[in-house]
């Protein structure tokens, strides 16, 4: 194997001193945390239009999933992928403290990451939680029904899933894992 | 004939995946892994039948039968599981190469990692 | 009475669990509290004896033990569960408080005491087992005490090594056993193993029917044989039982002498009637009639039975040796001999009785062998007396050892003058041991030898060799039980230092032996009346016929004339001993010991297993997925031989059109560019382009939610994998030809083996998927909607309801491996200045 060529970068030091060093790697391409400064206006402008679209299509996938094509899997995915979009466009920095409200300080600069990492852990907490409920009724854990409500305006009948929890819980789950893995990841 | 065909197909995808799990680059690992995922889910969902409607919608009356939405259910879960994976083993390999300073899987071996 | 049995079987064990406390509070004195223990156990098996519990035929007990696989503990009581309750437990009274005295001042005994009872209390269970399930747990518990009390001294290499070597060969021969057990359970239908008309003796005929017709009526024997005997240290499995004297002496009086031992002819007994029962009828009537009167009037029986017809006569000798008999007299028979030499060549007083342990059980076994009444008697009557003299004999060897500070034969004489008492059970032990008359374990013998002598006459032949041979091996028996005897004869050596008196505590138990030895000696009727009769009902199929003794004897009988001989030749061989001894040694070497072959293929296995380790776990990766691919492969393509699978006819799936073939061969392109891609983001481009072909696979296959998925899932793919590999190495080169031309073998290898499965599960669709209870399931019931719903999903989209409510819980254990993985993520980049990084 001698034809192999050599990575132009140093052998890493371990460590947060890794930071610092940052040189282009200029066989693979310059992808990643550069994008904040290199996108055009169209990209900005068109993420800006498209984005709201997107978060909106995701809640609807995952509200509707019950009776038509979509659920909290698909919702989940989707809306990581608005949190996506504005991330490499605009760069980590803006989602975290323009979008999300978090200030990442110079303190605490994985404060972001310990958001998602509690909308991970209350989905999970969710979901499980939601299942207890049917032990009360002495029915099996997770046992889920559904109620008709009549005599609402605008909708009339309207029917309400107690799946609806617990869809809530995997989209929870889902979308919190995904973000903690980008950001971790982004912010490296 | 095109029964054939797919097996072929998904054999040829089986085997491409094994051969990029065999090479000691470890992002070539992970493709390999990401390839014969996929390619059981396209299996699976061949075994719930592809021909059929889409299952939603109220499938007890004469309407004809849905395609089986047991393995759909299977392979949506594997799909997101497949990118936690995925993801947990490129930031693994990111890790081993800031460690080790190679993603060789040779050298790596050769450390008793 | 079922709380009485319970309480014999359990009480060991809770006071076994109680040991160490009571190790606190008493100190060495836990030898009279661990004493007092098997005194209530036995107590609690002389009063189901009083009551006469199993005396007339067995009786069964059962409670519920998992009652989801219809499992219940049953236990049966019947003559031979008696006897040996009475062993492990009266027995267990005398080791216990011969400790007290033994193990003064010696490590571990808190341990020794909880273990001791604990391996009571299995073997109890062992007794009185009345289901496979319950007789295999508690005999492997036997096994696992037993390890535990050989490896006492826990540093001694020796110690060690005899500690393993009983725990692999037992435990081995326990899995063996096991493997015939689930044949009986799977012929029989039932894991009773007697009483009542539901047990494996009870329907014995059509059960042995059943394995016959399959031709796994001789691999069942066979199975189960294994199992006895490795237990019983039958040849060639005898070697663990001389290195398992490295335990404390009490504990090879109990264990390794009267009770554990044991168990593997308790099996053989256990199992006669069954084995014997359907073929064995005829045998057993000839028997009886044979042993109702002398060898001449069996004599009388055969001949008429030969002069009737030629055909007649073979079928009358065949069922006189069953399979069963073939194997377990032949067994016996061998053992008893081989290991009787052995004994001979023993240097220690300890290894002689060892290997005169396993010589005695192989009389049992042989016993029980013997499909006649007499081979019966035989096992039965012996069990009692080889219990009796040789735990007498191993106490016995334990005063010398304790308190003369040898095991040394050679340096051990004349001990009589220093230990008096001893000297005189030794000597009532011995005569028995080695069947002189007027001691018990003369008659025992003396009931072996008419049974094989009817076998070599009934059979004639070579099963003339069953008698010869057992005159050989009781030679041999003669010579070593006087050896044994000698110890105390003659002068005291001068090497022989101070030699202690032994406490009482040492000499009371072997002398209450020596008290039975005595007491089965003067009235073996009344013995047999009070317990071996029923011992011997149990181990007979269908009635039993009464129980004979053959001494004194009316006549001058061919067994008469067999002991004759046996004393005769012993005496001759007596001046020779020493050259007998040296001789057998010299011939031990290599291959011909047991061991030899024990001690290479142990080193062989050891050896071997490193190096298939350091051939399969190198530490790449790459030889992890090429065994496993590899394997996997090689077993579903080795299925499909085996089953024999045809290739289906050549048929299109209904729904496969022309732009779904178009799309995945778009995939393979796809996949083939990836296993080509130049470099990384070449590769992780092209790996998109795969992913989006499956994306629009689904939704031609009617998938939408899979669609929808898939290609947001594969956007978010690809972002991750730019921001990984903008930090990664560019690129690793092309492998070696030679190296790319193996992976491609194992790549087409494993793609030919997913070819085939495809091929071949595609065209086996289920007549009625399970997908139809579920789409069933997941709306609502047509017609008015009351307000509330449980019992279905409730919504339209199918698969989603089967995600949130059908298989819900499913879901959950999928969303936790999210969570996972992203806590994995975390812990991996944010903890990686924590602890040690390299």
């Amino acid at each position: 194997m001698s034809d192999e060529t050599e990575s132009n970068r140093p052998a890493a030091t371990a460590g947060p001193t890794d930071e610092t060093e940052q040189t282009v790697n200029t066989s693979t391409g310059r992808v990643g945390p550069a994008f904040d400064h290199r996108t055009t206006v169209i990209a900005r402008t068109v993420v800006r239009v498209v984005v709201p679209v997107v978060v909106v299509t995701a809640l609807a996938l995952l509200f509707q999933g019950h009776n038509r094509p979509g659920g909290g899997f698909i919702g989940a995915v989707l809306t990581a992928t608005a949190a996506v979009l504005v991330y490499v466009i605009f760069g980590l920095e803006y989602l975290q403290s323009h979008l999300l409200g978090i200030d990442s300080s110079p303190n605490e600069p994985h404060a972001p990451t310990g958001w998602y990492r509690w909308l991970f852990a209350g989905g999970l907490a969710l979901a499980a939680g939601s299942g207890m409920f049917p032990l009360l009724a002495g029915l099996p854990f997770l046992t889920q029904g559904v109620a008709f409500v009549h005599g609402l305006p605008i909708y009339g009948e309207l029917e309400v899933a107690s799946a609806l929890a617990f869809d809530l819980g995997v989209y929870g789950t889902v979308v919190g894992g995904l973000l903690t893995v980008v950001a971790e990841v982004g912010e490296e | 004939m095109t029964q054939w065909l797919l097996a072929a197909v998904l054999g040829l995808l089986f085997a491409l995946g094994t051969f990029l799990v065999l090479r000691r680059d470890v992002v070539r690992v992970v493709w390999g892994v990401a390839i014969i995922s996929q390619s059981a889910n396209v299996y699976l969902v061949t075994m719930g039948g592809l021909a059929g409607a889409a299952p939603i919608g109220d499938f007890r009356g004469e309407t004809p039968p849905p395609t089986d939405p047991l393995v759909q259910a299977l392979v949506l879960t594997a799909i997101v599981i497949g990118f936690g994976t995925t993801a947990l083993a490129l930031v693994l390999t990111y890790r081993v190469y800031e460690e080790h300073g190679t993603i060789d899987v040779y050298d790596l071996g050769g450390e008793g990692l | 009475m079922i709380e009485i049995v319970l309480a014999v079987v359990f009480l060991p064990f809770v006071g076994a669990a109680l040991a160490p406390a009571v190790y606190r509070l008493l100190g060495e004195r836990t030898a009279y509290y661990a004493a007092g223990v098997a005194a209530v156990c036995l107590a609690l098996v002389t009063r189901l004896y009083t009551a006469g519990v199993g005396l007339d035929g067995g009786t069964r007990y059962a409670v519920d033990w998992v009652p989801a696989l219809e499992v219940s503990l049953a236990l049966y009581v019947d003559g031979l569960a008696l006897l040996i309750a009475f062993l492990a437990s009266g027995v267990g009274v005398l080791v216990l408080v011969y400790s007290g005295g033994y193990m003064h001042g010696e490590p571990g005994q808190s341990k020794y005491y909880a273990t001791m009872l604990a391996f009571m209390g299995s073997m109890l269970g062992v007794a009185l087992a009345g289901d496979l399930f319950a007789l295999f747990t508690f005999w492997e518990l036997t096994s696992l005490s037993s390890f535990l009390l050989i490896g006492h001294y826990t540093s001694a290499d020796d110690s060690q090594y005899a500690a393993r070597k009983s725990m692999l060969i037992t435990v081995a021969g326990g899995l063996f056993m096991l493997a015939g057990f689930l044949l009986l359970a799977w012929a029989g239908g039932t894991t009773l193993i007697a009483g009542g008309d539901d047990s494996l003796v009870a329907t014995a005929g059509p059960t042995i029917e059943t394995l016959r017709s399959v031709g796994l009526f001789v691999p069942a024997l066979l199975l189960v044989g294994v199992g006895a005997a490795t237990k019983s240290a039958q040849v060639p499995f005898h070697v663990w039982l001389p290195n398992a004297m490295e335990a404390p002496t009490p504990v090879s009086a109990f264990l390794h002498s009267a009770t554990m031992v044991k168990a593997g002819v308790y099996l053989i007994g256990r199992f006669r009637p069954f084995f014997l029962g359907a073929e064995g009828g005829g045998a057993h009537g000839g028997g009886a009639a044979g042993s109702r009167g002398s060898g001449a009037a069996a004599g009388t029986g055969g001949e008429g039975a030969a002069g009737e017809a030629a055909g007649e006569a073979a079928a009358a000798a065949a069922s006189l040796l069953p399979e069963w008999s073939v194997v377990f007299v032949t067994l016996g028979l061998a053992t008893m001999t081989v290991a009787a030499v052995l004994a001979v060549a023993a240097t220690d007083i300890k290894e002689l009785l060892a290997y005169s342990t396993a010589s005695h059980l192989g009389l049992i076994t042989a016993g029980f062998g013997a499909a006649n009444a007499l081979g019966a008697e035989t096992g039965a009557f012996h069990i009692l007396n080889h219990a009796s003299f040789k735990a007498a004999l191993f106490l016995v060897a334990g005063i010398v050892a304790h308190e003369a500070g040898t095991r040394r034969i050679e340096n051990l004489r004349g001990l009589r003058h220093d230990l008096p008492v001893t000297a005189v059970i030794a000597a009532l032990a011995s005569l028995s041991m080695a069947g002189i008359p007027p001691f018990n374990g003369f008659y025992s013998k003396e009931l072996l030898f008419e049974a094989t002598y009817e076998l070599g006459h009934e059979l004639g032949g070579t099963a003339w060799l069953f008698p010869v041979v057992a005159v050989v091996g009781s030679v041999f028996t003669f010579l070593y039980s006087i050896k044994f005897l000698s110890l105390f004869l003659g002068d005291r050596p001068d090497g022989l230092g101070h030699v202690h008196r032994p406490p009482v505590s040492m000499l009371a138990p072997p002398a209450v032996l020596g008290i039975v030895v005595l007491a089965v000696s003067a009235v073996p009727n009344t013995a047999i009346d009070l317990l071996v009769g029923s011992v011997y009902d149990s181990t007979v199929p269908g009635a039993a016929h009464g129980f004979s003794i053959p001494f004194p004897p009316s006549k001058l009988k061919p067994a008469v004339i067999m002991s004759a001989i046996t004393i005769g030749v012993g005496a001759v061989a007596w001046p020779q001993y020493d050259r007998l001894h040296h001789g057998i040694r010299r011939v031990l070497a290599g291959p011909v010991r047991a061991n030899w072959w024990y001690d290479n293929g142990v080193d062989g296995l050891t050896s071997g297993g490193r190096d298939v380790g350091e051939w399969v776990q190198t530490g790449l990766v790459r030889t992890y997925a090429a065994w496993t691919i590899g394997a996997t492969s090689l077993l579903a393509l080795g299925g499909y031989v085996v089953g024999e699978v045809g290739l289906p006819a050549l048929s299109v799936p209904p729904g496969m059109t022309p732009a779904i073939v178009l799309v995945l061969l778009v995939a393979v392109v796809g996949a083939v560019a990836v296993t080509a891609a130049p470099s990384h983001v070449a590769g992780v481009l092209t790996l998109s382009i795969l992913g989006f072909m499956v994306a629009i696979f689904y939704i031609l296959a009617d998938a939408p939610d899979l669609a929808l998925t898939q290609l947001v899932v594969e956007t978010l793919v690809l972002v991750l994998f730019l921001l990984v590999l903008n930090r990664l190495p560019a690129y690793y080169g092309q492998p070696s030809p030679g190296r790319a031309l193996r992976d491609g073998a194992l790549a087409t290898l494993a793609g030919a083996t997913v070819f085939l499965t495809v091929v071949l599960s595609t065209s086996a669709t289920p007549s009625e998927p399970l997908s139809g209870v579920l789409v069933e399931r997941a709306n609502l019931p047509p017609g008015e909607h009351a307000s509330v719903f449980t019992n279905y999903g409730g919504g339209s989209n199918v698969v989603n309801v089967i995600l949130v409510d059908l298989r819900a819980a499913d879901t959950l254990g999928e969303i936790s491996v999210v969570a996972m993985a992203a806590l994995a993520v975390l812990t991996l980049i944010r903890m990686r200045t924590r602890g040690d990084t390299r």
